[in-house]
Formats: C-alpha cells, sequence, structure tokens
C-alpha cells in the first residue's frame, strides 16, 4: 500500500484514487488530526442525504402530460395556419439566411437575364417547362397542407365519432359535407389540373375544414 | 461566533439517518478499458429517449419523467426552496425540452441538457421571483418556506445545511447538490454547469470545505472561541 502524508490529504479529497483513499483511511487510523477530517469530510456526504426526498407525487405526471398534449396541439395548429409556405422545412437559421442569400443572388441574375432578354425570345417549349414545374409546387404545398389538416382531424376524430354535445355534433355533420366537397373537387382538378380556380376553390374548401377542427379542438378545451 | 448556533454533533445524527447510498468517493469516476456494459447501457437510454422527444411520443417523455421526475422535482426544491416552485419548474423544464429538442445536435448527452435546461430555467424562476418581490417592496427575504418531509428525515439538519448552503457561492451550492444530494459524477456535472470536470471537482472541495467550517468549526478555532 502507498504511503500518505497528512499533506496528500486536501489533494486527495479533491481528486484522490482508489488506492490513495485506501492509504489514507490507513494513515488515518494512526493520525488523530487525519481521522477527524476524514470523518467530517465523510459526513458532509452522508448529511446531504436529508436533502433528498424522491417521494411520488401521483398527479404531477398527468399534469405534465397535460402541459405536452396542450403544447403539442399548439404547435400543429401554428403549422396548420401558416397555410401554404408551411411546407418549407424547418432548417437551422445558418441555412436560412444561405437560401434567402442565394434567393436574392437568382432574383437579381433573373431580373438581369429578363431584362437582357426580352420575353418575346422565350420559345414556346420553355413556357410548357415553366406551367408544369409551377402546378408540380402548388401540388406539392397542397399534399404538405393536407397532412397538416389530417393531422388536425387525427386530434378531433375522439369528439367527432362520439360527440358529446349537439354542437359536436353540427361539426361532424358539416366536416362530412367539407369532406364529400373536398372529393368532388379533387376529382374535377385531376381531370383538368392547370385549372387555376378549381385551385382556389380546393383551397377555400380546405380552409374551410382547418377553421372547423380548430373550432372543435376549442370546444374540446371549454 | 456566529457561526457556532449551525455546529452539529454529527455522529450523533448520523448514526439515526437511513444511508441510502455509499458516500460518495470520487475515484469510482475512473473507468478502465473503454466503457463498462452500464455506461454502454446508459448511453443506448439517452439516445432512445432523445430520439422518442424528439418524434414527440408522448410516452417517451413518461419514460423521461419516470426515470428522472423525481430527481428533478428534488433538485429543483433545493435550488428554489419550496415544492410549488419547484414542480411550475420541472414542467417548464418539460415543455423546453418538447419545444427545443429539434435543435438538440447531441454535443452533450440528452440528459445532461435536459438538467442543463432545468437548472437554468430554476434560475429564471428565482430571478423573477425576486423582481416580483422586489416589486412588491416585501422585505421577506428568500427563507424558503418548510416543506413536508420524508419520514425519518431531520429537520434540523436539513435546515442547518440549508442555510449553511445559502452563504456558498451559487457554483459551489449548484455543485455540491448535483454531487452529493443528487449522486451526478463530475463529468455529468460539467456538462450540466458549462465548467471543466477539473473545475467541478476543485469546486466540491472549496464547497465542502466551507460547509465544514460552518457547521462544525475545527476544533481549534472552537477552542479559540471559548
Amino acid at each position: 500500500m502507498m504511503n500518505v502524508t497528512c499533506h496528500d490529504r486536501d489533494r486527495i479529497f479533491q481528486d484522490g484514487t482508489p488506492g490513495e483513499w485506501a492509504a489514507l483511511e490507513a494513515h488515518s487510523a494512526n493520525c488523530p488530526v487525519c481521522a477527524e477530517e476524514l470523518r467530517a469530510w465523510k459526513s458532509l456526504s452522508v448529511a446531504a442525504q436529508e436533502m433528498r426526498d424522491y417521494r411520488e407525487s401521483p398527479a404531477f405526471w398527468p399534469r405534465i402530460e397535460r402541459a405536452l398534449a396542450e403544447e403539442a396541439v399548439r404547435k400543429t395548429q401554428r403549422a396548420g395556419r401558416s397555410g401554404w409556405l408551411s411546407f418549407f422545412p424547418r432548417i437551422p437559421l445558418g441555412w436560412q439566411t444561405a437560401v434567402a442569400g442565394a434567393f436574392v443572388l437568382v432574383l437579381t441574375i433573373s431580373a438581369g437575364w429578363i431584362y437582357l432578354h426580352p420575353p418575346d425570345r422565350i420559345v414556346e417549349s420553355d413556357k410548357t417547362l415553366l406551367k408544369s414545374t409551377a402546378l408540380e409546387n402548388v401540388e406539392r404545398a397542397e399534399a404538405v397542407y393536407v397532412r397538416a389538416i389530417d393531422k388536425l382531424a387525427e386530434e378531433t376524430r375522439p369528439q367527432l365519432e362520439n360527440p358529446a354535445t349537439p354542437l359536436l355534433a353540427n361539426y361532424h355533420e358539416k366536416l362530412v359535407v367539407l369532406d364529400s366537397a373536398i372529393a368532388d373537387l379533387r376529382v374535377q382538378a385531376g381531370r383538368n389540373p392547370s385549372n387555376a380556380q378549381l385551385r382556389h376553390q380546393l383551397l377555400a374548401m380546405y380552409q374551410e375544414k382547418q377553421h372547423t377542427l380548430e373550432e372543435v379542438l376549442e370546444a374540446k378545451k371549454q | 461566533m456566529g457561526t457556532m448556533g449551525l455546529a452539529l454533533p454529527w455522529k450523533a445524527r448520523i448514526a439515526s439517518v437511513p444511508r441510502q447510498r455509499e458516500t460518495r468517493v470520487e475515484p469510482s469516476e475512473r473507468f478502465a478499458g473503454g466503457p463498462k456494459p452500464a455506461v454502454v447501457d446508459a448511453m443506448t437510454e439517452d439516445a432512445a429517449l432523445a430520439a422518442g422527444c424528439r418524434a414527440g411520443n408522448l410516452q417517451t417523455y413518461e419514460r423521461l419523467y419516470s426515470i428522472h421526475g423525481a430527481r428533478m422535482r428534488n433538485l429543483a426544491r433545493n435550488l428554489l426552496g419550496n415544492l410549488v416552485d419547484a414542480e411550475d419548474a420541472v414542467q417548464e423544464t418539460f415543455l423546453k425540452v418538447q419545444r427545443s429538442i429539434a435543435g438538440f445536435r447531441g454535443q452533450s448527452s440528452f440528459i445532461t441538457w435536459t438538467y442543463r435546461i432545468l437548472i437554468n430555467t430554476c434560475y429564471d424562476a428565482r430571478r423573477s421571483r425576486l423582481r416580483k418581490k422586489e416589486v412588491a417592496n416585501d422585505d421577506s427575504g428568500e427563507t424558503p418556506r418548510p416543506e413536508p418531509r420524508a419520514p425519518g428525515a431531520h429537520p434540523s439538519l436539513r435546515m442547518a445545511l440549508e442555510r449553511a448552503l445559502a452563504t456558498l457561492t451559487k457554483h459551489q451550492r449548484d455543485v455540491f447538490l448535483l454531487y452529493e444530494v443528487e449522486g451526478f459524477r463530475h463529468a455529468e456535472i460539467a456538462g450540466m454547469l458549462e465548467i471543466t470536470e477539473t473545475a467541478s471537482k476543485n469546486t466540491l472541495f472549496q464547497a465542502k470545505k466551507n460547509l465544514r467550517l460552518i457547521l462544525e468549526p475545527p476544533r481549534s478555532s472552537a477552542a479559540e472561541a471559548r
């Protein structure tokens, strides 16, 4: 066993190895000062247990769970309200700045290009390409929006399947009608994808559905 | 001497305190030959908790609570002085974890990160409580209200410790509570308080030295005082 002296005591208290602690214990057997210091040092650790109370609190987790669930609903609603632009992924601020910078650069170059090359030079095939790209963007944004509304609908499903009040029963009926109208419009939009009027009607229906679902959630809270 | 009133007859008191764990001695933190299976399990558990919380899974939050809830509540109570504020702080911590889990990049362990949020939340709560007291011109001070204690606890020993802890610096108090009361390792405390492991060890040493002076002055000083 290694030898330690009284001078090593503080260093061992601070960052001693198991061997050093054992050596200090052995040294303390013959050194009353170190024995007293060691006892007091350990006593502090034991006394600290007095500040530990891990008793169960049965009502505490349900309270946290409720707060978490409410926060999740608020998050979904915020996502739904942000509308057609909500399909942008949540990216870090640095990347957002970089993307915004790149967007401004592209915009500047495009403006310069259009200024130098007037529109009459654009060939017919390019116009078609632009149209199909725009349509793709609309469809992608629409899909994300529909998913967000579906999530909202999932939240309200228990209330609507077994409506506890006449108000909820009315909401349920309204949503059935809206779903049916949405389905019709989607069929028509599928046949005529470039019809902007149909897309606007479809958006209005989705917004109505979103508002109705939000009202159901509000009713649930009350 | 002012501190004499806080001096504790350690042996008499400690003998009747039920020991829940062994006295903490630093060397247990030293590992040789790579991580032990228990450490690997803890890492897996930590990663699973982080992934579940990121996915918004409420069951994972419940698991986090079942593993750490009591410890978080106890730490918050020791930092804030009462159970009501402590429970508010723990609830707020869970909400902050939910709100900011997307930004958690895994630089520290998920649990360390969660406790860091808890500690900051407790300090925010304390600051806002102090501001409110200033506004209300209340000079009652920061004296914690007495709380119901676990059966077998020594209220006088606890109160003496609380009073002694109040005289330490914020860092010394935090490190003492995290190491000696909650049983965290210095590496974990370093992550929670954003200090080095060595700084954590030094701070604990200073904290215990100061506590020893306050609670049980060395016999030579006691004799001088007489």
